[in-house]
């Protein structure tokens, strides 16, 4: 029903997909996995009309599919579903369905019957637990992916692509998702999604097409191949099991909350946080979406201008968090979970994206030791394997993990004593999750300690000696690693009073 | 090849503004009227000077309104500055008695306290800069008018006037005038400061992305401040120069420099949502605004219609820059 034959596209010279060829049949969930830099989202964007020039042939049907933009691509039964959504918050479920589309009568104004009428159908045909006129911003971000969905659904689109839909979900946001999947594959629909998560791939998909490098390595049904399998396709190497090991002498404390408790405009956001940190140590916070892992780690950095009580000692001396040039100074840094609007800076070079922080230290008189600074990025670019042309070259063409990579850099080159690391490896494939792993474990080796969030548990569970459990920004427990499991974790995770 | 070569017009955004003013300085050659002797009048030696002298004061404006733009800011209050600073110069020199030195110092002060409220009320009042400094545009003018009584004030020479050191400003050195070399010393010291110094970097990242800036631990505050001091700074140099060349401080004069100087950085390709551009851009744009009214006044062209052939190429210049464009230009043309 669709097919790609022989895509191949180049970005400013660098070829990222080299002939990817294959077909899809209706009403199949089809996984595409593969490293970051394969090339799966090139793909979908063009197959959704996002990028128009390319050589090979799409087709759909037995229609050849060149689109020129995405609405050409709506019109031919194409929608895609971005990892970022692309909704108006302040709009009724309705009015999102018909952003840019809207009913009118005469005089240009808005169909608001025919819209609400409509989008009930539409949504009611879904099972959605919503009236079309609930404004977007009072659902969750799990409903809120549904409305797009239901988008997709008005517009009787016959090929749903979804890039890494469940990035932003919680696990039963997850499950609730992968039923509507399920609904729209039995009414023929046919889903192509994005995903890093393996476990995912095995519950949902029927079919899986692995990219490698932007080479097609093949499609197979679900049943025909093990999880194992599948990694070894994507990376062609090994991962190591457990990065972190856990001979660690009882070294001098770096940081210790006490009964920590903080509040904003009168919303208390943590509360009862207790811990020590070690040198050399890694502190995993888990904790289901919302539950303060982002707010503990951008207080102790002094993003949140909060009140607060309880006492903070870093180094031995009571400590306040006051800016986040102020935390730099005193070698804590941190990494911000959105790339995209928190860290990067997309008009520069890579070069200027990793040495940014570290510029008092590389340069005399406020002039910039340009020699000093190329030889101690290059080192960082080597020492962290990213994939790149030149220094020089700007950042948003790297790939997703490359770009990761580089932001490490930037905090590496800072030399930090405490290294707040907010989802480091989130939308990032499993070789450069398993290369940045690593690196935490050496930096921590070498004294550094290490808070870092993820929302994935086995990941935790993996690289951090303990693990801190939020609930609602309260702390529910403190876990030693190889006495617990992703079940007890979840069970204080979703601890409420 | 094309690729390569898109490429590295990506990663040096001076060069297409610079072949710009290049590939305009051969048409102006082209066209140039010819004298009898068989010259041509376009590349003779005064002609140039000339030049370089009617752009010098916009020139200097634009070096300033060049980093407010890169941090996604905007100065509207460059104008009035200019004129702010042109009025305290004539009466510093006339009749405050300042001398040559403590005037200059005057006109500079002033231009940069204005800008330092302009970045400010940015930072720390959290208002936008195309408010704030609207607001300083009409209070500037408002204090020149103030300051002169409603009057312009004319600068004369002699005891109890200006110091003949003042007439610098309307000298040459190896026949190029004096605000020449103004324009062009500044323009290398700011050009040197975006390119190799720590704040250089600073002012293009948070006009990239402010919230990574401040992330990255940068004083976003005191960074865009330093900006639009610079900008105040060089608006009121902008302004000494003018009262020197006229021999007159006037409240009222320049009216519309900002959007003269805001054309040229734009001519010279940097990005008004910040982050993009470069200063050799800006002294291109420049450039070519002023090769541009040349070439038309040598040829008696009407200011009418150099201004609307101004609006053209404005819009001209932005679509060249665009890179997608040009990417596209090259693919389609292969």
């Amino acid at each position: 029903m669709l097919e790609f034959k022989n895509i191949r596209k180049s970005f400013s010279g660098v070829e990222v997909l080299h002939g990817v060829s294959f077909s899809v049949a209706r009403g199949k969930i089809v996984a595409l996995v593969g490293e970051n830099g394969a090339g799966k989202s090139t793909l979908m964007k063009i197959l959704a009309g996002i990028i128009p020039e390319y050589s090979g042939t799409v087709r759909i049907g037995n229609q050849l599919a060149h689109f020129k933009n995405p609405r050409d691509a709506e019109r031919a039964g194409v929608s895609i579903i971005h990892q970022e959504l692309n909704l108006v918050p302040d709009l009724s479920i309705g009015e999102n369905i018909f952003l840019g589309k809207e009913p009118v009568k005469s005089f240009g104004r808005l169909d608001f019957r025919k819209l609400y009428r409509e989008s009930d159908r539409v949504l009611k045909e879904f099972d959605f637990p919503f009236s079309s006129k609930t404004k977007l911003k009072n659902l969750t971000i799990g409903w809120q992916q549904m409305v797009e969905i239901a988008k997709a659904l008005r517009l009787d689109s016959q090929i749903i692509i979804m890039d890494e839909p469940t990035s932003a979900l919680s696990e039963n946001e997850i499950s609730r998702l992968f039923e509507k999947m399920q609904l729209l594959k039995s009414r023929g629909k046919t889903i192509l999604f994005i995903t890093h998560r393996l476990k995912e791939v095995f519950e949902v998909a029927d079919e899986i097409a692995v990219l490698r490098d932007g080479l097609f390595l093949g499609k197979y049904p679900i049943n025909e191949i093990t999880r194992e399998e599948l990694i070894n396709l994507m990376i062609g190497r090994e991962i190591p099991d457990r990065t972190t090991s856990f001979e660690n002498e009882a070294k001098a404390e770096l940081l210790r909350v006490v009964n920590l408790e903080a509040s904003r405009e009168g919303a208390k956001f943590l509360s009862q946080v207790n811990f020590s940190l070690r040198k050399g140590e890694i502190l995993g916070v888990a904790g289901l979406l919302g539950a303060g892992r982002t707010e503990l780690l951008k207080f102790l950095y002094g993003e949140l201008k909060a009140r607060y009580s309880g006492k903070i000692l870093f180094g031995n001396v009571e400590y306040q968090p006051r800016s986040a040039s102020d935390s730099i100074s005193h070698k804590i840094v941190y990494l911000p979970e959105d790339r995209k609007t928190e860290a990067i800076f997309p008009d520069a070079s890579l070069r200027f994206n990793s040495s940014i922080s570290a510029l008092p230290r590389i340069s005399k008189f406020g002039f910039v030791k340009t020699e000093q600074e190329k030889n101690a990025v290059n080192e960082q670019f080597q020492d962290l394997k990213v994939v790149m042309k030149s220094v020089n070259q700007k950042i948003p063409t790297l790939s997703g993990g490359n770009q990761q990579k580089v932001l490490l850099s930037r905090v590496l080159l800072l030399q930090p004593r405490l290294l707040l690391l907010d989802e480091p490896t989130r939308g990032i494939d499993v070789g450069s999750k398993a290369e940045i792993y690593s690196l935490i474990a050496r930096l921590a080796s070498r004294g550094a300690g290490v808070i870092i969030t993820s929302s994935e548990i086995p990941e935790l569970l993996r690289v951090c000696h303990r693990i801190l459990v939020l609930s609602q920004g309260k702390q529910t427990a403190l876990l030693n690693v190889p006495e617990t499991n992703p079940r007890e974790i979840l069970s204080y995770a979703f601890k409420q009073e | 090849m094309s690729r390569n070569l898109s490429r590295y017009f990506a990663e040096n955004e001076w060069l297409k503004p610079v072949l710009g003013f290049i590939g305009i300085f051969i048409m102006c050659i082209i066209f140039s009227p010819v004298s009898s002797k068989g010259n041509l009048i376009f590349l003779k030696f005064d002609n140039l000077t000339n030049v370089l002298r009617q752009v010098s004061e916009i020139g200097v404006i634009s070096v300033g309104m060049t980093i407010v733009i890169l941090t996604a800011g905007i100065d509207l209050s460059v104008g009035s500055i200019l004129a702010l600073a042109a009025t305290t110069t004539a009466f510093g020199i006339m009749d405050w008695q300042l001398g040559f030195f403590l005037t200059i110092v005057l006109g500079l002060l002033v231009g940069a306290a204005a800008g330092f409220i302009n970045g400010a009320l940015t930072s720390w009042g959290k208002i936008q800069s195309f408010i704030a400094t609207l607001a300083m545009m009409t209070a500037a003018r408002g204090f020149a008018l103030f300051i002169s009584n409603n009057n312009s004030r004319n600068i004369g020479f002699g005891k109890g006037a200006a110091p003949e050191s003042f007439r610098i400003f309307t000298t040459s050195y190896l026949g190029i005038p004096f605000p020449v070399f103004i324009f062009i010393i500044v323009t290398v010291i700011f050009a040197i400061m975006l390119r190799k110094m720590r704040l250089g970097r600073h002012i293009y990242a948070i006009g990239s992305n402010e919230e990574a800036a401040r992330l990255a631990g940068l004083r976003v505050n005191w960074i865009r401040t330093a900006a639009f001091v610079f900008s105040g700074l060089l608006a009121g140099l902008a302004g000494i120069i003018h009262a020197a060349q006229l021999y007159q401080g006037n409240p009222n004069d320049g009216v519309g420099f900002e959007l003269d100087a805001i054309a040229a950085v734009v001519i010279g390709g940097t990005s008004l949502m910040g982050g993009r551009g470069t200063m050799e851009g800006t002294f291109a744009g420049v450039l070519i605004i002023g090769l541009l009214s040349n070439i038309l006044g040598l040829h008696g062209v009407q200011k009418d219609f150099q201004l609307m052939l101004k609006g053209i190429i404005i819009v001209a210049a932005v679509l060249l820059q665009e890179r997608h464009w040009r990417f596209r230009f090259f693919r389609k043309s292969r």
